[in-house]
């Protein structure tokens, strides 16, 4: 019953399409029309994130097709998996077998991603992920090899780049970094030291610890990091936690450098410190913030979009904008599709380079690096 | 190793005595009611937590402080702290009586016996707990910094900062007044003479229910100044701290012998120092299992911890 009724407005909405086709300007009937996928959460708990990179689609599309008036009309259909990987199996089907799709953007999550995957490899649509951070679906050396090969690729860097990346920014400048890591015993902060250690110079660490998210009071820490007479402090974990752990450091007399990854950079670490404790503390994400590349940019995304932009806002443009690049290179095939994103070399919003590695990794992709300036995070540009 | 911890060893023993006085503190909330009633008020956790947001709202809320806010100085900055101290012991000790006069009341007079007012203690923590992360939204409060933490001098190789001297003379002058109110006033004495032996007392024209009022609210008083001065050194709360800090007074507690102050005081010390330097040998991760398996092996050679006897003989 449900399907049947979904079917005739799709009729109905099919109908609408060509009246309006039918009206519409001699030289518009020309224009290619290329349809593209949106894939991520877009009802349930997760809405809110699925919502935000769609806007940022859209916002890219909009632009595209206005620019494009007469040559290319983008049009964009959504995928909703929840964020869930059981709900992405049941809709992953459709987009494959919809063949007029020749590019999606997502999924957002890496459980839905994984889950979604066997569909859009069978049928060979083209992927580009603004958020799924799961290190395995590009990683050859999971069981199994990369599981997203050939169709997957993504925007955002991984921890993989993230571990070597907080290190490079947290000791810029510093010409003898005597350095100290503290994690918080989480899967997150444990990986990102161990993505870390391969690439700190012999003779920089001076020491690591390893501290409960529940701890208090940091003292003994503090006490091994004076002992180890470390100059930049590295905090892999979250932003409650660092936060303390800063605070009780800067009092007993710490003059160094702090600095933390993407589990510290959240808009709520500078309100739980006094601003003077976290100035200067530096952080790194895969992420930035429009507003933080051009509040010009944000102004004009609210107009269009009518509400602001959201987290990874920049990167669900950065995806979309490789799709449009290809379509206006004459792409309008799957296999067409695959091939240009594959060789794709251009510039991120950040004005990072942007290419893909063999198993879908972003290759000049970097982190970006943030610094606390007046109790706000600031953006400091890409982690080079 | 060695010589780096003597390096530290007294920047480490200062922050350890400052913790230790905290644990002192709540110690005192389960030990007072433990000494009457022979109960355990796990609730008092959940106390401990309140009070450490009575003292946030006092400095954000009343005083107007944020992150950025200039430090308080002089006479301000002691009207801060004394407010904001004063504010945290009245709500701790009133929501004490209170849970004692909602939770635990008519069950002793049923003569409950133990199990039901244990439930109904956790019941109340659960309360406390969920309420609180309701309305903070589960996420952690930071209080702004009112007093600069300034540093007095060196004791040694140590530097000696202005907030963890304060939590030790403060606690110092807390516990010398509770000592001398439960040795030297006609209350005291009634809250002993119930802790040793209640029939006896109750004979003797004492009112129960009263003293287990004042004991409950005594309790609360010491464990709302430690809300305060945990605040004053952390800066910051959240609904789980309860639980967390909770665990280790009440370990404390136990290791000096629960019902008895000096238990509580020494137990608080040897906790708050055993933490500080099982962390530093040992690793932060190891500073749970440090504190356990010496608290085992205590009780192996004294079941009632360090000082468990003295309890029915002169202190409540």
């Amino acid at each position: 019953m449900k399907k049947r009724s979904l079917i005739s407005v799709a009729a109905a909405a099919a109908l609408a399409a060509a009246s309006l086709v039918a009206v519409a300007p001699a030289s518009n009937a020309a224009a290619k029309r290329i349809t593209l996928a949106f894939q991520g959460p877009l009802t349930g708990e997760e809405a809110q994130v699925g919502q935000d990179e769609l806007a940022g689609m859209l916002y890219a599309v909009k632009l595209f097709n206005a620019k494009n008036k007469g040559k290319y009309v983008v049009r964009v259909v959504r995928a909703d998996d929840q964020g869930d990987p059981a709900q992405a199996a049941k809709v992953a089907p459709g987009i494959a077998s919809n063949t007029k799709i020749i590019g999606l953007v997502g999924a957002a999550y890496s459980g839905a991603t994984i889950a979604s995957l066997p569909f859009y490899k069978q049928r060979l649509l083209p992927m580009i992920s603004p958020s799924a951070t799961r290190v395995s679906i590009t990683d050859p050396s999971s069981p199994g090899g990369a599981l997203g090969v050939p169709v997957f690729h993504r925007v955002v860097v991984t921890d993989k780049v993230q571990g070597p990346s907080l290190f490079k920014l947290a000791t810029k400048g510093v010409s003898s970094p005597k350095v100290f890591v503290v994690d918080d015993q989480s899967a997150y902060g444990v990986g990102l030291v161990d993505y870390m250690k391969p690439s700190i110079p012999a003779g920089q660490s001076v020491g690591f610890d390893s501290v409960s998210d529940k701890t208090t009071d940091w003292s003994a820490t503090i006490s091994k990091i004076k002992t180890a007479n470390a100059n930049v402090v590295i905090y892999t974990g979250y932003f409650p936690q660092a936060a303390v752990f800063f605070k009780q450091l800067r009092d007993s007399g710490y003059t160094g450098i702090l600095a933390g990854g993407d589990g510290v950079l959240s808009p709520s670490f500078v309100t739980l410190a006094p601003a003077s404790v976290l100035e200067g503390v530096r952080l790194t994400a895969g992420t930035v913030p429009l507003a933080d590349i051009s509040s010009k940019l944000e102004a004009d995304f609210k107009k269009k979009m009518g509400k602001a932009s959201g987290v990874y806002a920049a990167e669900s443009i950065d995806a979309t904008n490789i799709f449009l690049s290809c379509i206006s290179k004459g792409v309008t095939t799957r296999q067409a599709m695959l091939n240009c994103v594959k060789n794709f070399k251009g510039k991120s919003l950040t004005g990072a380079n942007l290419s893909f590695d063999a198993n879908g990794d972003v290759a000049g992709g970097a982190m970006n690096g943030f610094e606390v300036k007046a109790g706000k995070i600031v953006f400091t540009g890409p982690v080079k | 190793m060695i010589g780096n911890f003597l390096d530290q060893f007294w920047s480490l023993t200062f922050g350890g005595l400052s913790l230790g006085f905290i644990y002192i503190l709540i110690a005192l909330g389960y030990t007072m009611v433990y000494g009457v009633l022979r109960m355990i008020n796990f609730a008092n956790s959940e106390v401990f937590m309140v009070a450490t947001f009575a003292t946030i709202i006092i400095i954000r809320d009343v005083f107007n402080f944020t992150q950025t806010s200039e430090y308080a100085t002089g006479f301000r900055l002691w009207l801060i702290l004394g407010t904001a101290l004063v504010a945290s012991m009245v709500v701790a000790g009133v929501l004490s009586v209170l849970i004692e006069l909602v939770a635990y009341r008519r069950l002793r007079r049923m003569n409950s016996g133990i199990l039901a007012p244990l439930i109904s203690a956790i019941g109340v923590s659960m309360v406390l707990a969920e309420a609180v992360r309701i309305m903070t939204d589960s996420r952690p409060v930071a209080s702004p910094r009112a007093m600069e933490k300034s540093f007095l001098g060196k004791f040694f190789d140590a530097d000696v900062r202005l907030d963890n001297t304060i939590i030790i003379v403060a606690a110092i002058i807390l516990l010398v007044i509770l000592l001398a109110f439960v040795n030297k006033t006609r209350l005291g004495k009634a809250i002993r003479a119930v802790s040793m032996n209640p029939s006896a007392a109750k004979l003797m024209g004492i009112n129960i229910d009263g003293v287990v009022s004042i004991t409950f609210l005594v309790g609360g008083l010491m464990t709302g100044a430690a809300g305060f001065f945990y605040v004053l050194k952390y800066e910051n709360s959240s609904f789980s701290i309860g639980f967390e800090l909770g665990i280790a007074a009440f370990t404390a507690a136990i290791l000096g012998g629960i019902g008895n102050i000096k238990g509580a005081f020494y137990g608080g010390l040897a906790l708050g120092l055993l933490e500080t330097y099982a962390s530093f040998f040992l690793g932060t991760q190891w500073k749970a299992v440090t504190v356990f398996v010496i608290l085992v092996l205590v009780l192996y050679t004294r079941p009632n911890g360090l000082f468990g006897e003295a309890m029915t003989q002169s202190r409540a």
